[in-house]
């Protein structure tokens, strides 16, 4: 399933230049996500923006970003304004340098991101710069703005494409000096061996398995659980119900899940 | 340590032989620019409130609750209690399930890095471990409960250290193979590609990633002062797409360029404007020195 891509823009090398978008490797939209509810009501709850000093709501259209330059003396900014920063690398990952694949320090590695061509006009440009980091070992470093800051990128070719990374800055990463100084150097060198045999037991390939997440399992069943003794409440008690006398309803809901729930929880010690 | 406080302490276990350990943060995010959101039609800061979706009235604290949508605005409510439920009890140990060779290790999966020290007692143990996955060129598996959730997380020998790195679920990381799939099969040889490895040749370097300088606020800045002046902002180089029949032009005269300033390449990377910089330093070195070439830099990797 091809996502949106959340930046397009260009890809350059010295004078091969080609259009571009972007997506993050990773996503929060699976994870089981909760909503503020009124427990009166049983209504969602939502935000909403009020003017500080007439105390009324503000139209969504009325929202603007304001850049402090007093006190509650504010510039307003428009998309438009930002977007024109003039900064090329809003627009441009410009590879300035390559560097030995393995050179970047992992603790600068901060987000992951697909980078593939956006039209079909760049294909052959896109596969160019990818091809030859591959067969010379490198990967690219250049720079991008990434949520309103510019972040150094490091681009590795994968696959049939390119992964961007956006690095962390040097003042976000600690110095690990003061953490590691007081570590022994060298391991009691009988006692290497006999590590290396017990690592060669239980090396395994790497699989994604190994990141399963057994709390979200057990909320997923939670909620199923809850789910289903939610169904007859709904078949005897029509819409109209919930419609007519949300209070009610939820009350009733609540009864439900406490029971289910607390059967649950006496089946969990149990086990 | 240096006055620096432990995020988490507990032991780090492998085979039977169990170590006394400690987790650091290792990266923190610094600030960014934080605007305030205005009323356009005031001009003023604006508050946010929470309210009724329905009855559009004001929901204090106590009146907030967790639910879950099953169904179109049908809403199962759960309590924080069930929700910690769920958590297993932690055993405060960092058990390693698997090695697995460096060479597997998909770091797309990388969430964030902390530095993993021992205490007193388990330092004999610790360096056997980091030695030991050095020398057999591995990293480690383990997993632990860590701030209420079952984390997974890739252990490496770094320094005299290690450095254990929180990875992020299955279900929130998308395969490099799926996200590529549906991209044209294409392969670059010959002259292009001899072309494009000699432009990388001369772009070679070393990177640091501390040195390098954001200037998104200074930018900023700049805009903000035009705008108030009401002058209109430099506009940025127009963006000209390389042409499919012109690819091997440019890439002919990118290597050209590059050659012609090859006596040294230029640090500038991280530098603010490298780009006109650099293009000026090449043309005036190309009307000087076609001798000062290089030798090609072409390896046969």
């Amino acid at each position: 399933m091809a996502l949106r891509p959340y930046w397009k823009g260009y890809l350059k090398l010295s004078l091969v230049t080609c259009p571009v978008n972007m997506t993050p490797a990773t996503s929060e939209s699976e994870k089981v996500r909760f909503h503020t509810l009124n427990k009166e009501t049983g209504n969602r709850v939502v935000s909403q923006y009020i003017d500080s000093v007439t105390g009324k709501p503000v139209k969504d259209e009325n929202e603007a970003k304001g850049y402090a330059r007093g006190e509650n003396d504010y510039v307003i900014l428009s998309e438009d304004d930002l977007d024109n920063v003039a900064l090329d690398t809003v627009k441009t990952i410009d590879i300035e340098k390559f560097a030995a694949a393995d050179s970047i320090e992992w603790v600068y590695l901060e987000k992951p991101h697909y980078l593939m061509p956006d039209d079909a006009v760049g294909n052959e440009a896109f596969a160019v710069i990818r091809d030859a980091m591959k067969a010379d070992k490198v990967v690219g470093i250049s720079k991008l703005v990434i949520g309103r800051r510019e972040k150094a990128v490091v681009l590795e070719p994968r696959d049939d494409g390119i992964v961007l990374w956006s690095l962390r800055f040097g003042d976000e990463v600690r110095p690990e000096e003061s953490y590691f100084e007081d570590i022994e150097d060298e391991a009691d060198s009988d006692l290497i061996p006999l590590v290396q045999k017990l690592i060669k037991q239980k090396t395994k390939r790497w699989s994604p398995d190994m990141v399963s997440d057994p709390i979200q399992e057990s909320l997923l069943k939670l909620i199923s659980e809850k789910k289903k003794a939610l169904k007859p409440k709904k078949s005897t008690k029509s819409k109209k119900a919930d419609e007519v006398e949300p209070k009610s309803n939820v009350v009733n809901i609540m009864d439900a899940l406490r029971k289910s729930v607390s059967a649950e929880l006496k089946n969990r010690k149990a086990g | 340590m240096a006055g620096q406080r432990a995020q988490w302490k507990g032991f780090i276990k492998f085979g039977e032989v169990s170590a006394g350990v400690a987790l650091y943060t290792a990266a923190s995010t610094s600030d960014r620019i934080t605007f305030n959101t205005i009323n356009k039609a005031t001009g003023n800061r604006v508050n946010r409130v929470f309210i009724d979706s329905e009855t559009e009235e004001l929901v204090d604290k106590e009146m907030q609750t967790k639910g879950f949508e099953v169904e179109n605005g049908q809403y199962i409510v759960i309590d924080p209690d069930e929700v910690a439920a769920t958590i297993p009890e932690s055993n405060k140990t960092l058990e390693i399930e698997a090695f697995i060779p460096c060479s597997d290790v998909d770091d797309v999966y990388f969430d964030k890095p902390y530095y993993l020290t021992p205490d007193r007692t388990g330092s004999d143990a610790f360096a056997a471990l980091r030695d030991g996955m050095r020398k057999s060129k591995v990293a480690a598996i383990a997993r632990t409960v860590l701030f209420r959730r079952m984390r997974t997380v890739l252990i490496r020998p770094h320094g005299k250290g290690l450095i254990a790195t929180t990875l992020n679920y299955d279900y929130e990381v998308r395969s490099s193979k799926k996200a590529f799939e549906e991209m044209p099969k294409i392969k670059i040889e010959g002259e292009m590609l001899d072309l494009a490895k000699h432009i990388i040749s001369t772009k070679k370097g070393d990177f640091d990633p501390a040195t390098f300088d954001d200037r998104y606020e200074a930018a900023l800045e700049e805009l903000v002062k035009a705008k108030i002046e009401g002058k209109s902002v430099p506009k940025r180089k127009k963006i000209e797409v390389s042409k499919p029949n012109d690819l091997l032009a440019a890439l002919r005269e990118s290597a050209g360029m590059m050659m012609a300033s090859d006596d040294k390449p230029k640090r500038t990377a991280a530098n603010a404007n490298a780009g006109n910089g650099r293009q000026r330093a090449a043309r005036g070195a190309a009307s000087k020195s076609a001798a000062s070439k290089a030798a090609p830099h072409r390896k046969s990797a």
